[in-house]
């Protein structure tokens, strides 16, 4: 019952159609009462010889009243019940997107998008279960369940009623735990299942080796040894399944015979005519459903509690990185400066930054090179505040990162980043995709600047290409440079461009960084890159390695320390020859 | 994927045939199943009966007589106990076939799958594949249990519900009949809508979660641009559309499902009623039949609003079945072998002859390649990447046909051996060494039964494997995890090994692994990679020119052409490409002059 406290807020809010769709339930239990009523009736009329046309055409108009204040009826508590239900899963949807948006990446290292994206569609869909078929059983079983033994008792017999009722908690008791045992089996079937799923996706992942040692056959008979398991487990819940009718069936024959011999009785005594008899049975085949569904109901709500608990955790995980009060509502601009001591990510020992203490003036360009894993995305990253909780500050334009709103210091920033990520849109939608109403001229001349506007043309349908899973698979370059494209159309205070020029060949490299170049006078472009070429012109370059700065000046200064730098220009530039062979 | 359900009817009812054509080995037990069925309708349809009996010929005339009556309650729990066991065994029976029919669908696309080419690998993703497999048979699973089963179960009660109507009083059961027609226009009705509607929710629905799924895949994106605002329209909008979409379904399953079932049972007692009524006027009429006409109504309804429940669970499986259907007829099949029954592989010898290759028929990959590796040679390939090392490889090892060229193995061309024969005398090391789930022995062994436990341990031995292998908890049977995670990457590589020196192949095909390695297994995998190629003709792919320096030919590539062919002494005499990698590879002291 405790899912349904939790979810009183939303009770609370549609407190109009609960209530409604309830009444209309409970009514419509009433009104179900009646068919079986005037069969009881029409058959003590035919039977004392009292029917005649004008009873009979009353009893007739009576059910297709009847019938039709159900038809309608049952419609509309569908529609105010489920639909309720329905709106409660779209609220929470819609509540854990707004969540997700305002989520930092650490929350993203922690929660997988695969369990994000089951809680958004399974747990939903469990409290919608709840909040729908769950009211409606609850509501329904025990409305139905009432008002038709109260009918059997008040209106024909409340010693028949008792009898008849007899055999009906045996069959509570026992679906109920036909029910554990289903559960159980069912749950190891599906762990057969997984099992199979596994092995599948393994021999498909692992189809060369297969295919290498010649072992199709024998791959095919472990896969048929594994199926055969799931047919075992499979068997073993059709075995309890497959009990639950017939024990239905049976329980009810009994009462029905129960029923019989006893309402026989009672007939014979005149305590009880043959209609009402034979309107009890009818009102017997009506309790079966009730009985079932309360067998369900606790499963339902188990389920559904479960899901709202995790949504509900999910819900609540604070926000981490927030606007100060009071924070500076302003595009900043100006020069940049890190004085940064240490950082680590949260939940890690490791440092990852120590002792970074650099200054770039406005419009000009700093490079950052050094071996993988030496902390160059990190160092961007903290300037686009991805992360915070490092000792030191980071100032921008004379003031620190985190005295800005967010949005103001990330409406300065054009960021390309390391994985270029592009939305299953159009070509054109994913270049404009900090403004969607930019005219067409304007993407152009973006796609332009970062030199994909030639290729796009080649596409088939232009700028109207679809990108992503669904549509044209693109170069790794290709995506690269509609990233930078996507960054540049907001004309950005200062760029960054992490190692995005990694996979486009070196002459576009140079193309591009020229145009940048001239397009970018006065503004701050912040690049780092495996490649030195890409940051060969920078007027500063860094050096991280481990965290650290170990070197730093411009490229030719760099050159001459002969230190790590020089190394890897030297080793780069042979291997440009060989790439180009020789 | 969704598109599926466009399927006109004829081809619908064609997948529903061939599905249907895999109940073919199960027809006994199906029979068998069918005449339980048969029997348990008839125990439900005599019931009623025996209740009418008691009511007219007893109840009412207040008559009781002991024996008789004792016979009819003994009958009547008889038949109910005699209903239960059989209807039990009915119930498993059909469920037992359907797991049993899920099973063989499985095995066949599985087989299949296993015949397919590198080609359909390459453009089809694993997850698709698995999908077919698994999930879309589970569908179907779903259908043969629930939709055939209610189906029959349901037709069958119809049928014997009218055949006991009929027997009672054919005028009534007639007009009852009229019902049928009724019910079927609803029926036919609801399809037709829902199928579009449900069609629509399904495809709200992976709209819905395909825009989360991104959005949670890009949010550093949509937060560094600062989208979010606009993200989250977007996706209330979709959210708005699923909702409507759900709304439209609930009411049209509120207007054609259950209520409107409902609906038309209460018309059909009010047909039953008002005959017995208007014929009361005239004569009397037995009230055990009017019983048992109510009865059989309330009987009649059920496997009805079943029914229509699990006509979206019918399309479901229609298009997973369409689905699985379309890879059993996949035409993308590996290579076929011209087989020659006898050829065996005797000495080892494999001569390239002007091949040319291409993945997609438009570029190609290699260019016009010729070189010769005599029995016992190594010959290496190195070029950067893309220049089509790998693709000599697939080629060789069969993994894709080729139409220019030849090659040829002991001078017999390469497509005329028996497949088993180039598979057990050809050992391949990827690159990538894939490890199973399972045992380390396992692993080794694979499923080639004729390697003895003797011979794993020789192999791993062999290969330097043995002695990490026997520091492992349980040594041999030491547990693998799914691509075997828990094991550095230079283990993963030995293991790797010994499963190919297991089939000691004649002729050996490396891809040198790139992997970052611990320097102290580095060289234990030299030292194997060494002794492996021993006496055996090897073809080597290598990224680390140091690793075949003895090689007796090697093949620069570039671009999909040999470029440069010597050996390692010839080759950096010649300050070609081979000399700039080589000194790229081996520090930085000449290399200063060579620029």
């Amino acid at each position: 019952m405790r899912v349904f406290i939790d979810l009183m807020w939303f009770f609370k809010q549609e407190k109009r159609p609960y209530i409604l769709g309830i009444s209309i339930l409970a009514f419509v239990a009433i009104l179900q009462l009646v068919p079986p009523k005037v069969v009881g009736y029409i058959v003590d009329e035919i039977k004392d010889n009292k029917l005649t046309p004008m009873l009979l055409a009353k009893w007739v108009i009576v059910l297709v009243i009847v019938a039709f204040a159900m038809y309608i009826l049952r419609y509309y508590w569908r529609i105010m019940i489920f639909g309720s239900s329905y709106k409660l899963a779209r609220v929470l949807r819609n509540r854990l997107f707004h969540h997700f948006t305002n989520m930092s990446p650490s929350f993203y290292q922690k929660n997988r998008v695969g369990d994000l994206m089951a809680h958004a569609t399974n747990d939903l869909q469990a409290i919608q279960g709840t909040a729908g078929s769950g009211v409606l059983t609850l509501v329904d079983s025990i409305m139905t369940g009432g008002s038709v033994m109260i009918a059997m008792a008040a209106t024909i017999s409340w010693k028949l009623t008792l009898i008849a009722l007899i055999p009906m908690p045996i069959m509570a008791i026992l679906t109920s735990y036909y029910g554990s045992i289903l559960h159980k089996r069912f749950h190891k079937a599906q762990e057969a299942f997984s099992n199979l799923n596994d092995k599948t996706q393994e021999s498909i992942n692992g189809i060369k080796v297969i295919k290498t040692f010649g072992q199709e056959k024998e791959d095919i008979a472990s896969f048929i040894k594994q199926s055969d398991d799931v047919v075992k487990k499979n068997i073993s819940v059709s075995r309890i399944d497959a009990l639950f009718d017939p024990t239905i069936s049976i329980i009810i024959a009994i009462s029905f015979f129960l029923s019989i011999i006893f309402g026989s009785k009672l007939v014979i005594n005149h305590e009880l005519t043959i209609g009402q008899l034979i309107s009890f049975t009818t009102y017997i085949g009506l309790l079966t459903w009730p009985m079932l569904a309360f067998g369900s109901i606790f499963n339902i709500m188990e389920r559904g509690r479960a899901s709202n608990d995790r949504v509900k955790r999910l819900l609540g995980e604070p926000v981490e990185i927030k606007d100060k009060p009071n924070a500076i509502n302003e595009t900043p601009s100006g020069s940049i400066t890190y004085s940064i001591k240490s950082f680590h990510y949260p939940n890690e020992e490791k440092e990852i930054l120590k002792d970074i203490y650099f200054s770039i003036n406005q419009g000009e360009t700093l490079g950052i090179v050094g071996k993988t894993g030496s902390g160059k995305t990190t160092l961007l990253k903290l300037f686009i505040r991805e992360f915070e909780g490092y000792s030191g500050k980071i100032e921008f334009g004379g003031h620190s990162i985190q005295d800005y709103k967010m949005d103001s210091l990330r409406s300065a920033i054009g960021y390309v980043p390391q994985d270029h990520f592009l939305f299953s849109a159009t070509v054109g939608e994913n270049i404009a995709f900090t403004n969607p109403s930019l005219p067409k001229v304007k993407i152009e001349d973006a796609a332009k600047l970062a030199h994909i506007h030639d290729d796009i043309i080649e596409f088939t349908d232009g700028y109207d290409t679809i990108v992503g899973e669904k549509g044209v698979s693109l170069s790794g370059g290709q995506k690269q440079r509609i990233s930078i494209a996507r960054a540049l159309i907001m004309n950005p205070e200062v760029l960054i461009l992490d190692d995005s020029l990694s996979a486009v060949d070196a002459k576009t490299e140079e193309s591009i960084l020229k145009s940048l170049k001239e397009e970018r006078s006065g503004k701050t472009t912040i690049i780092t890159a495996h490649r030195l070429s890409a940051i060969k012109h920078a007027n500063m370059i860094i050096v991280l390695d481990d965290g650290k700065i170990i070197e730093r000046g411009n490229h030719e200064e760099l050159i001459k320390k002969g230190g790590w730098y020089k190394e890897m220009y030297d080793r780069q530039q042979l291997e440009e020859l060989v790439e180009h062979g020789g | 994927m969704d598109k599926m359900t466009s399927m006109s009817g004829k081809e619908q009812r064609k997948v529903l045939f061939r599905l249907m054509s895999y109940t073919k080995p199960h027809i006994k037990t199906i029979i068998i199943a069918f005449t339980l069925l048969l029997l348990a309708t008839l125990g439900d349809i005599y019931g009623p009966i025996i209740i009418q009996r008691f009511i007219d010929d007893y109840l009412t005339p207040h008559h009781f007589p002991y024996k008789p009556l004792v016979t009819l309650a003994s009958l009547y729990i008889g038949i109910q106990i005699f209903k239960v066991i059989i209807s039990y065994f009915q119930i498993f029976k059909f469920q037992e076939i359907a797991i049993k029919i899920i099973q063989q669908l499985r095995i066949d696309v599985y087989s299949k799958v296993q015949t397919l080419g590198m080609r359909y690998f390459d453009k089809t993703p694993a997850g698709s594949i698995v999908s077919r497999i698994t999930n879309d048979t589970e569908a179907i699973f779903d259908m043969f249990v629930n939709v055939m089963v209610t189906f029959i179960q349901g037709s069958f009660l119809l049928i014997g519900i009218f055949i006991a109507m009929f027997s009672l009083n054919a005028k009534l059961a007639l007009f009852c009949l009229c019902i049928l027609p009724l019910i079927f226009y609803v029926m036919v009705l609801y399809r037709k809508f829902s199928s579009v509607f449900y069609q629509e929710m399904r495809e709200r629905l992976s709209q819905l979660n395909a825009k989360l799924n991104e959005s949670l895949q890009g949010m550093p994106i949509i937060q560094v641009f600062r989208q979010e605002k606009r993200l989250r329209e977007e996706f209330a909008d979709i959210n708005a559309k699923h909702y409507n979409a759900g709304m439209r379904n609930i009411k049209i399953d509120g207007l054609l499902l259950r209520p409107a079932i409902d609906l038309i049972y209460v018309f059909a007692l009010m047909i039953v009623l008002s005959f017995f009524g208007i014929s009361s006027f005239n004569h009397t009429v037995e009230i055990g039949v009017l019983y048992a006409f109510v009865n059989y109504l309330d009987r009649f309804f059920e496997p009805v609003n079943q029914m229509m429940f699990r006509l979206s669970m019918f399309q479901q499986a229609i298009v997973a079945s369409s689905r699985i259907f379309r890879v059993m007829d996949e035409q993308e099949v590996a290579p076929i072998q011209q087989e020659q029954k006898q050829l065996k592989i005797v000495d080892g010898e494999i001569e390239f002859k002007n091949v040319s290759f291409s993945y997609d028929g438009k570029r190609e990959v290699l260019k016009n390649i010729s070189f010769v590796a005599r029995p016992g040679q190594t010959v290496a390939l190195v070029g950067h990447t893309g220049s089509g090392k790998s693709s000599i490889i697939n080629l060789m090892m069969r993994f894709y046909e080729f139409e220019k060229g030849e090659i040829f193995i002991d001078g017999k061309s390469i497509k005329e051996y028996p497949i088993s024969e180039l598979r057990t005398k050809m050992g391949l090391v990827l690159q990538d060494p894939f490890l199973f789930y399972g045992t380390i022995e396992d692993n080794i062994r694979l499923h080639n039964k004729s390697i003895t436990d003797k011979n794993i341990e020789e192999a791993a031995k062999f290969v330097q494997a043995h002695t990490f292998i026997e520091k492992m908890e349980d040594r041999y049977s030491h547990k693998v995890v799914e691509r075997g995670a828990t094991f550095s990457s230079g283990q993963r590589q030995l293991i790797a090994f010994a499963r190919t020196i297991a089939t000691d192949p004649k002729i050996l095909v490396l891809d040198e692994a790139t992997a970052n390695i611990d320097t102290e297994t580095e060289e234990l995998i030299q030292e194997a990679l060494e002794k492996m190629r021993r006496g055996r003709t090897t073809i080597a792919i290598a990224h680390r020119l140091s690793t075949i320096q003895d090689a007796d030919l090697i093949l620069v590539l570039h671009q999909g052409e040999v470029v440069e062919k010597g050996t390692h002494h010839e080759l950096i005499a010649k300050q070609g490409l081979y000399h700039k990698m080589y000194l790229l590879q081996n520090g930085m002291t000449e290399l200063e002059q060579s620029i």
